[in-house]
């Protein structure tokens, strides 16, 4: 495994904060630094296609997923993805395929995943502890290991998006239309799905599996509330989700917040969100 | 079923779309019901009937959203067409800051949006805006706009495509009579200069008369298909629509055109 501590060291230059001299908060920032710019990238197209639901439902077969792990002896760390991307592919694909409407596919999945999860725990106490983890998330114990995996992700996520962010758009927009125009509107679609569930899980081992969705969704929100144009919209979702990502981190470390982290992050981000409340209502008002 | 139709066929020579005994169902519910029927190459084709006659699901067969039995054909044989489609409402999220630009651009520009719009498309998008007379929607949000604005744009980006074959789903909807009449007429000019072959589903047949130069009645079957004015005639219309129009005489007209009675066709005359 590579050694990470130059990175590490270099974040520590950049941002000379007291409390980011500890090497488990410097694997926190890189780990964020990561992070933040996926969950933000994705959230725009979740916020586009209204697919808030599908991310929660993901989020909430993490418990499954890690349980599943726990049961067979398999490493948690590889079963949580991979159970995921299962669960949101079979999604994507009741979806293109039922007549069901998309809320009722997800609810169904949504509920076997967390029945499914509970059913497993209640068998073995000792594993309810091991899924406080996942509920309320640690980004504060991320090892190298995960972060090269994040790097991984990233690399790959970010070239999806750079060549396929109009066409998602334009399926975001109307897929119907995209279809007659040409788009490839089922490939991308499977591969949306798929990164987001790959993205998702990651997600909830830093903010945990309550606030992933807010982690997607309100930098999207935000965003949108500030821009006026689909490029204008992306610059300011990867800003506001990387500065509360760093805010958040910086601030629950202070000795007078000592808050978690997670929830930290997300409630800058909400911040940021009533900003942009104000900023459109006035906006609207100068209209009037 | 066609050979003893005792209604009046049309067979042109060259067909850009060829429905051949298209047959849907939901649900146990006939929706179309071994449908055969043709736009010619190069046509203004109209797709008329009232309200469940099955027109917008034919047109969604024809793009290959819905599934279902017989066969399309495009032209004589070859693949699939250029299509540019105009949907009747363009149901999307209103909230969603995309500019009019970066909407005609964004299935043709590789580099993502988030670093500018290339200007050689951009200028192409301006030219097909000016084209359809919007320029001036340019950098307007996508979501504020009127429907017969939107109506425009979505036209401009169906043109974007090269269209061989532009399909359009009540393309009146939404516009005002003013709006109605000069889009209707920009249709013409545009496919006389670039040769595409238009079909439109409809349900106002002022416009049909107007602009189609082929009709398909329409009503779960064909009822009729052909010229308008062999089609829209009096009985025909009563067959699908269930009642006297009273928009048509078959009093025919240069051009294949029937005639009506209201006011802008007058004026067509007089012009």
């Amino acid at each position: 495994m590579p050694d990470l501590s130059p990175l590490y060291g270099l974040l520590a230059q950049l941002l000379p904060f007291d409390c980011l001299q500890a090497r488990f908060m410097q694997q926190a920032l890189a780990g964020l630094l990561l992070l933040a710019p996926m969950t933000a990238a994705m959230g725009i197209l979740v916020v586009n296609f209204r697919m808030s639901f599908f991310a929660d439902a993901i989020s909430h077969s993490a418990f499954a997923g890690v349980a599943l792990g726990l049961l067979l002896a398999l490493d948690p760390d590889w079963t949580m993805p991979a159970f995921g991307l299962l669960v949101g592919l079979g999604i994507m694909l009741m979806q293109r395929t039922s007549s069901l409407s998309s809320d009722t596919v997800i609810g169904v999945f949504f509920s076997a995943m967390v029945a499914f999860g509970l059913a497993i725990v209640s068998r073995d106490r000792s594993l309810a502890r091991d899924l406080q983890r996942f509920l309320y998330g640690d980004i504060l114990t991320i090892s190298d290991g995960q972060i090269l995996a994040l790097m991984g992700l990233f690399a790959v996520l970010m070239t999806f998006q750079a060549c396929c962010y109009n066409q998602l758009l334009y399926i975001g927009l109307n897929p119907t239309l995209a279809r007659a125009h040409r788009v490839r509107v089922a490939v991308l679609q499977y591969l949306f799905a798929g990164l987001l569930a790959l993205i998702v899980m990651f997600a909830v081992q830093a903010v945990g599996v309550l606030l992933v969705t807010a982690l997607l969704i309100v930098p999207a929100a935000a965003a949108r509330n500030f821009a006026r144009s689909a490029g204008a919209m992306f610059w300011w979702t990867v800003g506001i989700s990387v500065s509360s990502a760093v805010a958040g981190l910086l601030l629950s470390a202070q000795d007078w917040a000592r808050t978690a982290t997670g929830a930290t992050i997300i409630l800058v981000a909400c911040g940021w969100f009533a900003l942009s409340m104000a900023a459109a209502f006035r906006r609207r008002e100068r209209l009037i | 079923m066609a050979a003893t139709d005792p209604l009046p066929l049309y067979r042109p020579l060259e067909s850009a779309v060829r429905f051949d005994e298209v047959t849907v169902e939901r649900g146990g519910i006939s929706i179309l019901d071994r449908v055969s029927a043709t736009a010619p190459k190069g046509s203004c084709t109209a797709i008329i009937g009232p309200n469940g006659a099955g027109k917008t699901t034919l047109l969604l067969a024809l793009l290959g959203e819905i599934g279902y039995r017989g066969r399309i054909v495009f032209g004589s044989g070859s693949p699939a067409p250029r299509i540019g489609y105009v949907p009747q409402r363009l149901a999307f999220d209103r909230g969603m800051p995309l500019t009019v630009s970066e909407f005609l651009v964004m299935g043709f520009q590789k580099k993502p949006l988030w670093f500018g719009l290339n200007t050689v498309l951009r200028r192409q998008a301006e030219e097909s805006l000016a084209m359809v007379k919007a320029d001036h929607l340019a950098g307007r949000a996508i979501g504020a706009l009127s429907g017969g604005e939107l109506q425009r744009v979505l036209l401009a980006l169906a043109l974007r495509q090269e269209p061989e074959l532009l399909v359009l789903d009540e393309p009146s909807a939404g516009v005002d009579f003013q709006g109605e009449l000069i889009f209707c007429e920009l249709l013409d000019e545009l496919r006389r200069k670039r040769g595409f072959t238009q079909l439109m589903v409809s349900h106002d047949l002022a416009t049909v008369t107007h602009h189609a130069t082929h009709v398909i009645c329409l009503n779960r079957k064909v009822a009729a298909e052909g010229p308008p004015r062999q089609t829209l005639t009096a009985e025909h219309l009563t067959a699908i629509f269930g009642m006297h129009m009273g928009l048509v005489s078959s009093r025919s007209m240069p051009g294949d055109r029937a005639v009506c009675s209201a006011p802008c066709c007058q004026e067509h005359t007089d012009a």
